[in-house]
């Protein structure tokens, strides 16, 4: 046992932990440039919270590292029990803000039961798909069980309301059934489904506010006071950077709060206004880095589990990323999606640094070729 | 364990076939990004900078101070003094309740008013336009409020430039008074102004007065800056230098010009006090003869320009329009009267030269004059006796004056009238002058299509009936007389001075008649009539029963002329009732018309003594009181000569 340690951590994945690392400096820095300009607002405890959380992510990371990943796919379902019924509470004792209820209050924090789910369901999908895929692809029967275990908090959340949470569940499912692949069949079934549903969502399943984000999203121009307001601004900023920004603290759409919601949900806006088309290319590139670095990783990974479980991680990274990108570019609506490790958030980080742990866990435990 | 033992290889490769695509994907969202990133950032840059600078840049003005008015010593008679003001622009209020609830207790002020006034100014004016809520912040608000406005988004402490009168009442009505251009006035003001001269809602213009009539001059042309701002309108510090081109334009302000006036402030003051310590009203004005400069300037009651500047409240605007004196008036020029016996002098003047009389002519008096079926009354009941033209100037007889004027003829009358500057404008640099009224028989005629009555000359030959003037009007025809038939034009203004009181423009005196016996052209009225006439004003206050002869300087020699001014119709009966026994509105006015020294003319004097009965009581001491002033303040002197202690000595012993 104990030779098998010191050889572990010989194998300890330095290059992606360099990577996580480079990201999160990059987003105190961010942070910081954010709360903390001479002239402007001071955001006073958001960026000594956000290390605080850093810092407990990074326990995470490093425990997560360290012990075997094969305990997720045992306490699966014990995880994802708990948080269905903390996800079921929500609507019950959850606390409500900007008209959706999200929260359970803690006292010291406020947590996000949605949040962890994400985690969650790509442990209980990894087990169950690991155990059921097939080289030919999934049959019907095969994917009922994952697809309710999906449909029951997709609803959960949806209902909140909370349609970016929903759909980056949906995402990293679909991602996770797309990796162990599907019978064709099925496959063609599901986009038919889909396109027969977004209608019928449209029309009965969205909230008014929700249509209101995807009609400005489409035409940002004609409500620029109101639902638009937020697309142009973060698109203004984003641009007036052009390449090398305006400086650290200098942006004047962030700092002068033309550009709502800088410290989460527009903080790419934020290092995109002040460190232009260079800071914002540097910053995606080690995304990339980090997505390539994750499939090796899954690639490498000794078992099943192993594999769907980094693919299932990093899915998260990247649909948050993506999406939340798309939206402070003006390319997709605004749906209040974080951007993992640059975003303020102490269910988000401490999530993020999950995921990635296990990621690191799983390359740790790699297959020796 | 057992999972992990039936693991093999071969398990794992079931993916392999996936990889790629996961590759393939992060590669594409990643050049997606990028190229986004790229379009807006590097392609259409330019365009989203200057957005954002657009966004944070508010223009802002730079006021213009307007010009001083100076009194002819260069004392301030009009000033601008700095002040703070609270204002709520509406469009950044997003708190209006919470923001009045704030503020309401600091500025004493009702929260829900506050928030009634912004909103019902943001419905007529815009909601960009800021809402004045309160003026001359006191320094301890203007902390307590800046305190606030973090919290409360358009909320802001501006600073302005205050018009101040330091001599308040004194001289309101031809300083006049400044205050933000209405409505009403917008539209016309700029339909004749190119676009770069336009008004602008908010500006502050002269409303009446020389704030009126210069405002051009006193004017500023007001500056343009630009101001950062945040999402709320509020002004930030943030640093921006070197990302946007705006800040660099300034369009700095001009200041306006400076008027230096021919009023002198002492004379002025004098003049005003003369009213108060009189316990008079109506107005008064003082000429220099040889040039037309007004010295003095004075309405009495009168109101405080200082209220109108920054807004007047309705309650003080309705005591001052219902006020029975008309304190916003200016009656030195916007109110005619007629002349009473002030007009005897043109009357004597007319007949001397018209060679109807000579100084040797006498008439005698017994009280009463007919002509006609009608019987016309002197003042006194039983005649003044055997009279000739001093002292029927002396002792205002009018049964004199009615059997020259009998002679003379109406139009002989009004032509030398005229000659003297009355029945027209002046001309003096003040708008709304009415032009008095001369009448005679073509005006008759045209007016009422009927033929003059011999009558009638007699009644307007002792200043009753139609003839109308204006105390400035009167003044005129004094100077002339004084001044041997040439007369200038009143002016108000002696000289412009730009912002560093150096002299741009000097106001030459202009000569408005000449009728003088060397220079006056066509019309030449002799050197004698004017010296009779010049000596029978003399006696009035000089001579033993002259009509102003309690009002004397010792040491200065006075001459002028006392008149009444009725105001109604009376019959024979009331004309010897006694005035002071009626209500004060209907008592007549009296007036009082002089210069001194007599011998070498420097100042002239007119005084309408509203509902003050008497001439002599009523008009006199105040001019009494205006040319002592001004003899002690140039011919001190003549103050202390010998004339003037013997006579406070023959005071002393009675």
């Amino acid at each position: 046992m104990q030779i098998e340690n010191r050889t572990l951590i010989k194998r300890f994945d330095i290059n992606l932990t360099l990577v996580v690392l480079f990201l999160n400096l990059i987003g105190l820095y961010n942070l910081y440039s954010a709360t903390h300009a001479p002239e402007a607002m001071v955001w006073g405890k958001t960026f000594s919270s956000q290390i605080m959380w850093l810092s407990a992510g990074w326990i995470v990371y490093m425990f997560c590292t360290f012990f075997d990943y094969k305990i997720f796919n045992k306490l699966a379902y014990v995880f994802y029990g708990i948080n269905l019924v903390l996800l079921a509470l929500v609507p019950f004792i959850g606390r409500s803000f900007y008209g959706a209820q999200r929260w359970l209050d803690l006292g010291f924090f406020r947590y996000q039961p949605s949040e962890t789910m994400k985690l969650a369901l790509v442990f209980v999908l990894a087990r169950v798909l690991s155990q059921k895929s097939s080289p030919n692809g999934m049959g019907i029967k095969d994917l009922i069980l994952p697809l309710v275990l999906t449909g029951i908090p997709f609803l959960l959340v949806a209902k909140q309301p909370d349609l970016g949470t929903a759909l980056m569940l949906a995402a990293m499912a679909g991602t996770l059934f797309l990796f162990v692949g599907v019978k064709k069949k099925i496959l063609v079934f599901a986009i038919i489904s889909v396109v027969v549903a977004l209608p019928l969502a449209w029309n009965f399943g969205m909230k008014q506010y929700q249509k209101q984000r995807v009609l400005t999203f489409l035409d940002p121009s004609k409500d620029p006071q109101g639902a638009g307001y937020n697309t142009i601004q973060s698109i203004t900023a984003v641009g007036s950077g052009q390449w090398i920004g305006k400086g650290f603290q200098r942006g004047t759409q962030s700092q002068l709060e033309f550009l709502p919601e800088r410290h989460t949900d527009f903080i790419f806006s934020v290092l995109s206004e002040e460190h232009g088309f260079v800071g914002s290319i540097v910053t995606i590139t080690l995304f990339l880095s980090l997505y390539i670095m994750a499939i090796r990783i899954a690639s490498h990974a000794r078992d099943k589990f192993g594999v769907l479980v980094a693919i299932g991680s990093i899915s998260y990274v990247f649909w948050h990323m993506t999406v939340n990108i798309g939206m402070v570019t003006g390319l997709l609506p605004i749906v209040g999606v974080p951007l993992p490790l640059l975003s303020y958030g102490g269910s988000g980080t401490l999530t993020t640094m999950l995921g990635l742990g296990i990621l690191s866990s799983v390359s740790m435990r790699r297959y020796l070729f | 364990m057992s999972y992990q033992l039936q693991t093999p290889e071969e398990e794992v490769k079931e993916y392999s076939s996936s990889y790629t695509l996961l590759y393939a994907s992060v590669v594409l969202t990643f050049a997606i990004l990028g190229v986004r990133l790229w379009y807006l950032q590097i392609y259409e840059g330019n365009e989203h900078r200057y957005i954002s600078e657009r966004n944070l840049v508010k223009k802002s003005t730079i006021y213009a101070p307007r010009g001083r008015i100076l009194d002819r010593e260069g004392r301030i008679l009009v000033d601008n003094q700095a002040g703070f003001e609270a204002i709520i622009t509406p469009q950044y209020a997003a708190k209006l309740e919470d923001t009045a609830k704030a503020i309401a207790p600091i500025l004493n002020l009702q929260a829900a008013r506050i928030v009634k006034k912004v909103k019902k100014e943001a419905r007529q004016n815009g909601k960009y336009r800021p809402v004045r809520i309160k003026e001359n912040l006191s320094r301890d608000e203007v902390t307590r409020l800046s305190r606030l406005q973090l919290d409360h988004p358009g909320l802001d402490i501006n600073m302005f430039i205050k018009r101040t009168y330091p001599f308040h009442e004194n001289g309101a009505q031809f300083l006049g008074y400044v205050g933000e251009i209405s409505e009403r006035e917008l539209p016309v003001l700029n339909k004749e102004r190119s676009r770069s001269d336009k008004f602008h809602q908010g500006d502050i213009i002269g409303k009446t007065g020389l704030e009126l009539n210069f405002d051009d001059k006193l004017r500023g042309e007001d500056g343009l800056k630009f101001i950062q701002v945040d999402a709320f309108g509020r002004e930030t510090r943030l640093n921006t230098s070197g990302l946007f081109s705006a800040f660099k334009e300034k369009i700095e302000a001009k200041a306006g010009k400076h008027l230096g006036l021919t009023i002198d402030a002492d004379i002025q003051e004098a003049a005003y006090q003369a009213f108060n310590l009189n316990d008079k009203i109506g107005a008064a004005v003082a000429l220099d003869p040889n040039n037309g400069e007004v010295l003095a300037w004075v309405n009495a009651p009168s109101f405080d320009p200082n209220n109108f500047t920054t807004g007047i409240s309705s309650k003080l605007w309705k005591s001052l329009m219902n006020d029975p004196f008309k304190p916003l008036r200016n009656k030195v020029i916007q109110d005619h009267n007629p002349p009473g016996s002030t007009f005897k002098a043109v009357v004597a003047l007319a007949a001397l030269n018209e060679g109807v009389i000579t100084d040797k002519t006498t008439h005698n008096c017994n009280g009463k004059f007919r002509l006609g079926r009608k019987t016309y009354h002197c003042h006194l009941r039983y005649g003044h006796g055997k009279v000739d033209i001093y002292t029927a100037l002396e002792r205002s007889c009018n049964v004199f004056f009615y059997k020259i004027a009998n002679q003379l003829g109406m139009d002989k009358i009004a032509k030398y009238a005229r000659a003297l500057g009355a029945g027209s404008k002046t001309g003096i640099d003040l708008s709304r002058e009415i032009p008095g009224l001369i009448p005679d028989t073509d005006w008759k005629q045209k007016q009422f299509r009927e033929a003059w009555q011999p009558g009638e000359t007699l009644s307007n030959a002792i200043g009753q009936g139609y003839v109308l003037f204006t105390p400035l009007q009167l003044a005129t025809v004094f100077s002339s007389i004084a001044k041997n038939g040439k007369v200038f034009r009143p002016h108000l203004v002696k000289k412009v001075l730009n912002s560093k009181d150096e002299i741009i423009q000097e106001m030459e005196p202009e000569v408005l008649k000449d009728h003088s016996p060397k220079t006056g052209g066509d019309f030449k009225i002799s050197k004698k009539a004017f010296s009779i006439v010049q000596k029978g004003l003399f006696l009035v206050n000089n001579g033993e029963r002259g009509t102003a002869k309690w009002w004397k300087i010792p040491g200065v020699e006075i001459a002028g002329k006392t008149g009444t001014a009725q105001l109604f119709n009376l019959s024979s009966d009331q004309v010897f009732a006694k005035c002071e026994e009626r209500p004060i509105k209907m008592r007549h006015h009296g007036w009082y018309v002089g210069f001194a020294p007599a011998e070498d003319p420097k100042i002239v004097v007119a005084v309408l003594a509203e509902h003050a009965c008497h001439g002599s009581t009523g008009g006199a001491p105040v001019a009494r009181d205006i040319i002592r002033a001004y003899m002690k303040k140039y011919y001190p002197e003549k103050l202390k000569s010998k004339k003037y202690r013997q006579a406070l000595l023959i005071k002393a012993e009675e």
